[in-house]
């Protein structure tokens, strides 16, 4: 009785039933996404209350920390499932691994993008050799290594091995850089948000963040599953499932 | 059929490689030509005051050694990978990461230890003073190490590939993000008359952990490229 999980998840790593089951996901996600994103960013922007000391400048935290946090945790995602991949070989790990680095880079971006317009009036300067926002920056540059050696492969699931193991080295350098910088020099805040203990951070600021994180959460999925969709389309082109789809496509 | 020991298995390989690099002198040259050249550019860019070329020497000659040891890095296995003897290499009875450790000393040999040796040249190019040049060859025999394993790893990802060096420089030098950050700290700690102990043994944890894993992981990664 208790194994249907394991079942379920065998199943699910097949590629067909992967394909339908993103296909079934993908609207629920997107409108989540968009339903989310509304009322925190209305929370963010009109209701909650001006910063005393920042006035409306703060309110780029709505952008930014959520997206700070997609970049740690699609590479999370992205080691665990290259992981996944390398040891199981399934195909699905891979292709969710590969599809995730893109979609990580364009958060770390924003990231880095929403943290110097923000820095301009508080810090008075663009950028600044601080750990966090150096850290950030190594982030992005793993990811687009991560995607560089992946399309260097002419094969496909050959490249994917190789740039899922890449993502695994960056999982164990991540933490050292981060500390190495973090020893050079600071000068970021530390954190506000804690998931264990007293968060400092008002309770009107609070919860419209908290929207946004789900946003970028179920953006993350619906993003990834319409990736993977496509992916998995062109990787299995010649199998029978994708012809009875591009089949059903043609006769609508 | 008997075979070779582990000792001797070792010993052939580093000699081979030895060998095969001393019939390609010119080759062992270009780093240190590179290096010279990079830092002589130095001076004529940002002017010749003692004091500023001082002040920047040794992340200067850091900097340059690295990008010097990522120019060479792409030779570790590509004429293996030309005649096929890198094949033959994966198939040997002896644990390949151990032979693939033999492989990058006799790379770190060739590459890093000319730079490191031309390096008291380098310094007084930049009018460092001559009591921090110890502690700045320390740092880079710490550090050159540690980069050879690295781009060991990622040599041996890309070796399947259509070859292409940007995409080298583009994984290898976030990674050697914190080397540079540690051998830079000593040397400045060193020039400001502090104790520099505490980097270099970092440098030095460093590198006794990369000294067992990156070994073992260089040979999933090679295992992983020739893998079609």
């Amino acid at each position: 009785m208790s194994n249907w999980i394991p079942l379920w998840l065998h199943k699910l790593s097949s590629p067909p039933t992967f394909y339908r089951f993103a296909g079934v996901l993908r609207p629920w996600a997107l409108a989540l996404a968009l339903v989310f994103g509304v009322i925190g960013l209305y929370g963010g922007l009109v209701l909650a209350p001006p910063d005393y000391q920042q006035g409306d400048a703060y309110r780029i935290i709505f952008i930014h920390v959520p997206c700070a946090w997609m970049s740690m945790f699609i590479y999370a995602i992205m080691g665990v499932s290259a992981f996944v991949a390398l040891v199981w070989r399934i195909k699905l790990a891979e292709v969710v691994a590969m599809q995730s680095a893109p979609i990580g880079a364009a958060f770390t971006f924003i990231t880095l993008v929403t943290g110097s317009l923000w820095g301009k009036p508080m810090w008075g300067t663009w950028w600044t050799w601080d750990a966090r926002l150096t850290s950030e920056l190594v982030l992005l540059f793993l990811y687009l290594g991560v995607i560089g050696l992946y399309q260097a492969f002419e094969d496909r699931r050959q490249g994917a091995r190789a740039a899922g193991f890449l993502a695994i080295i960056g999982v164990i350098n991540v933490p050292i850089v981060h500390f190495s910088v973090d020893w050079w020099n600071t000068l970021h805040q530390g954190s506000t948000v804690n998931i264990f203990g007293p968060s400092k951070i008002s309770w009107d600021m609070l919860w419209p963040l908290l929207a946004m994180t789900l946003a970028t959460k179920f953006y993350y999925a619906a993003s990834l599953f319409l990736r993977a969709q496509t992916d998995l389309l062109s990787m299995e082109s010649g199998k029978d499932w994708v012809r009875r789809i591009a089949a059903s496509e043609v006769d609508q | 059929m008997t075979r070779p020991g582990l000792t001797a298995a070792c010993g052939a390989m580093l000699r081979r490689d030895l060998t095969l690099a001393w019939r390609r002198r010119s080759d062992i040259a270009m780093p240190v030509l590179y290096a010279l050249i990079v830092t002589m550019l130095f001076p004529f860019a940002l002017g010749p005051e003692d004091a500023l070329l001082q002040r920047i020497a040794g992340g200067v000659i850091l900097v340059t050694v690295l990008l010097a040891m990522l120019l060479a890095l792409d030779a570790m296995f590509s004429s293996d990978i030309d005649d096929g003897s890198l094949e033959q290499l994966v198939l040997v009875p002896q644990p390949l990461a151990v032979m693939l450790a033999m492989k990058i000393l006799a790379h770190w040999l060739t590459t890093a230890l000319p730079l490191i040796v031309i390096t008291p040249l380098l310094a007084a190019m930049l009018h460092l003073p001559a009591s921090v040049i110890p502690v700045l060859l320390l740092a880079l025999l710490l550090c050159t190490p540690l980069l050879s394993l690295f781009g060991a790893i990622l040599v041996a990802l890309t070796a399947g590939t259509r070859r292409s060096g940007m995409l080298l420089a583009l994984m290898l030098l976030p990674l050697c993000v914190p080397a540079l950050i540690f051998a830079a700290g000593a040397v400045a700690a060193a020039q400001q008359g502090l104790s520099w102990i505490a980097p270099i043994s970092w440098l030095a944890a460093t590198l006794v952990l990369t000294l067992v894993l990156a070994p073992l992981a260089c040979a999933v990664a090679l295992r992983i490229a020739l893998d079609s």
